[in-house]
């Protein structure tokens, strides 16, 4: 197979959202010899951005969307070994995390991925994870944006508390804090001093962009 | 009435499919006490999840009441939980509240759980009351608040659901102080008490460890997780039961282990996602559909069931919300549902609506009277009636049977809807949901006021006294 059709059909597995293809086709350019950042560049990459398009235009959904990025992962971590000293371009880094006493994911598992397809690198704490956890970790990777999910009625109350923590340690001059979960609102935001709120999935891609300076 | 979604093959296919999750897949938990319950009663761990043999769950199965009554105070009627009676329930912890003079969204406050309490108590067909989540309350005691708020100004029964264990000794206390002490409680139990696991197939520690103490206070359990399809469940109707249906059972056995004949709830939440906003959904029609089809199961079970169904997508009192509620709810009744939960809840059981309370009231209504289904006797068949009407050339109109039956309550009579002429209604061309609006602001300042004595007042004051002392140390 040419390099070039072999660049492109990596990037139609992409937007296939095909990981187990991804890999074995990635695995076949890099002992064809096709320069590692290249497959990168001209081949994963431009297969998340049209998903990404394809998402923003409305004929993808999350779980297009998901899988996409699935795949493009799975091809990332091939390539990875021989990137090593390579520096990959990111918007930004963001860091986040569900809080104590909370459990639920999914919505900032999505926020995650939607950040990672559209160019940010991303560190998941987990959940239920205590205020403690996220200033320190925001001391530890410095990232430029600290998202604090938060789904019960009852643990909301922690997305202020880590803020208050943050101003304490001297550090919330240092990060943006974007909150979210399905009962918070842009009052509620207002009112902890977070620095923005997504209402849903895509937005927090405009958001996240506009903290970063990239919008 | 008689209605099944599916047939009797594909029932025992999910129930198997679930039973298969239950022995091969298991549930995960953080509390230790859940872990020791299920491991000393013959499950297994593996991987660190824990395994539910067949003998287990069918013996666990065979001690869940069928039915249980729940108490209101104050003459307030006996419910029958199990005769698939169709209570309608309020929506629980929604954080946002339509305000009653703007329309407008603004966060629930204090003053909203007092005033929703008192239109819910005013309403005839809202049965059981849950609470409204205040924010300008210190959210270490919101619990405990609550079910004070609530006894004071409701007698009807309650749903309160239980996030932890360690605000359930002061609602506990709380509800003996009401009941008119422990054992009063217990015999006539004024509330249930549901807890909500995560999915997938998880009992963090908090549902666990309150699921415990719940059953061994000996007031009813509601199992309610709620997932999500194509999330936290599989895409499908079927496939979100089959999961639905294997997490509810694994608190329901937990619920037997602890405590043979525990009095339970088979409380589902299937709900489903908007697949481009990942917005959560209570919407139409697959929360009805797979709300019915969890009721079949329980049905199936002889247990008790509990679904939320007064609820919709749509983000005001309006036609789409009307719609949505009673598509949900009516579906779930027709199959066979003992409680039906949500009512008053708009935007995904985000935000509570006073307006919405009162179609709700009028949904409920007719989803009531639909279910007790149209009886078929001698008289009511009529055949004489029609041929003396004949014979006579006279009409129904002025026939004794139609005066007898009119009285007997055959014609079902709306507390809302518009009925009159078009001349009459354009007269004030006043739409449904201002006449929610209206209805309500006169319910609430007609309600009589505080439905706990004085001096069961004064004993709730203390007990919030201390949980705030001991809570917030303030």
């Amino acid at each position: 197979m040419a390099n070039e059709e072999l660049l492109k059909n990596i990037t139609e597995a992409v937007v296939e959202g095909e990981p187990e293809l991804v890999v074995e086709l990635t695995e076949t350019a890099i002992s064809e010899g096709i320069e590692p950042i290249m497959i990168l560049n001209e081949a994963l990459t431009k297969g998340i951005t049209i998903v990404g398009d394809y998402f923003g235009s409305g004929h993808y959904y999350l779980p297009d969307l998901l899988l996409g990025a699935k795949a493009m992962d799975a091809g990332v971590k091939k390539l990875e070994p021989l990137l090593v000293g390579t520096v990959r371009e990111f918007y930004g880094k963001v860091l986040m995390g569900t809080v104590q006493g909370d459990l639920h994911e999914i919505g900032k598992n999505i926020v995650g991925m939607m950040l990672k397809t559209s160019g940010f690198e991303v560190i998941d704490l987990g959940t239920d994870v205590p205020a403690s956890k996220f200033v320190e970790k925001v001391k530890e990777l410095k990232p430029d944006i600290l998202g604090i999910s938060a789904l019960l009625t009852t643990t909301i109350g922690r997305q202020k508390e880590i803020i208050e923590l943050l101003l304490e340690e001297g550090l919330r001059d240092q990060v943006k804090v974007i909150i979210g979960g399905a009962p918070i609102n842009g009052a509620w935001a207002d009112k902890i001093g977070a620095d923005g709120y997504a209402e849903d999935a895509l937005s927090s891609v405009v958001i996240a962009k506009k903290l970063v300076g990239r919008a | 009435m008689r209605f099944e979604l599916l047939a009797e093959y594909e029932l025992s296919q999910i129930h198997e499919a679930s039973l298969k999750v239950l022995e091969t897949i298991g549930i995960h938990t953080t509390s230790e006490r859940f872990k020791k319950l299920l491991l000393d009663n013959g499950c297994k761990e593996e991987k660190g999840r824990i395994l539910f043999p067949r003998h287990v769950i069918s013996n666990a199965l065979k001690t869940v009441p069928r039915e249980f009554k729940l108490y209101g105070r104050n003459n307030s009627p006996v419910l029958e939980i199990g005769k698939e009676k169709a209570y309608c329930q309020t929506c629980v912890g929604t954080p946002s509240m339509m305000d009653l003079e703007t329309g407008e969204k603004r966060d629930a406050t204090v003053k909203d759980l007092e005033e929703y309490t008192r239109l819910a108590d005013s309403l005839e067909f809202i049965n059981i009351i849950s609470p409204i989540f205040p924010r300008d309350v210190p959210q270490e005691i919101i619990l405990t608040f609550e079910t004070a708020t609530l006894l004071r100004n409701t007698s009807k029964p309650l749903s309160i659901c239980i996030e932890s264990s360690r605000e359930l000794p002061y609602i506990l206390e709380l509800l003996a102080l009401a009941a008119g002490g422990k054992e009063a409680l217990r015999e006539k139990p004024i509330a249930m008490l549901p807890v909500s696991p995560l999915s997938p197939l998880e009992y963090g520690y908090d549902p666990a460890e309150a699921l415990i103490d719940v059953v061994e206070a000996g007031l009813p359990l509601g199992v309610e997780p709620c997932p999500m399809m194509g999330s936290t469940a599989p895409m499908t109707v079927a496939g979100i039961a089959v999961q639905h249906n294997a997490e509810i059972l694994a608190g329901v056995i937990a619920s037997q282990l602890i405590k043979p004949g525990a009095l339970v709830t088979m409380s589902s939440r299937a709900t489903f996602m908007e697949m481009r906003s990942g917005v959560g959904l209570w919407a139409m029609p697959e929360m009805g559909l797979a709300g019915a089809v969890m009721n079949q199961l329980a049905k199936f079970y002889g247990i008790p069931s509990a679904p939320g169904g007064f609820c919709g997508a749509s983000k005001i009192a309006d036609s789409q919300s009307g719609y949505e509620h009673l598509y949900n709810a009516l579906m779930e009744a027709l199959i066979g549902s003992d409680i039906i939960g949500s009512a008053g809840s708009l935007d995904n059981a985000l935000t509570s609506c006073y307006a919405m309370l009162v179609i709700d009231n009028e949904l409920s209504s007719v989803v009531q009277r639909t279910i007790k289904g149209v009886e078929v006797t001698e008289e009511k068949l009529a055949v004489n009636v029609i041929a003396e009407v004949i014979e006579t050339q006279s009409n129904f109109l002025e026939h004794k049977h139609t005066r007898k039956h009119l009285r007997a309550g055959e014609l079902w009579v709306p507390s809302l809807g518009d009925r009159q002429t078009y001349e009459k209604w354009a007269d004030k061309g006043e739409r449904i949901e201002d006449k929610a609006r209206r209805i309500a602001k006169e319910l609430i300042s007609n309600h009589p006021g505080l439905t706990t004595s004085a001096e069961v007042d004064a004993q709730f004051e203390r007990v919030l006294e201390r949980a705030r002392k001991t809570e917030i140390g303030s």
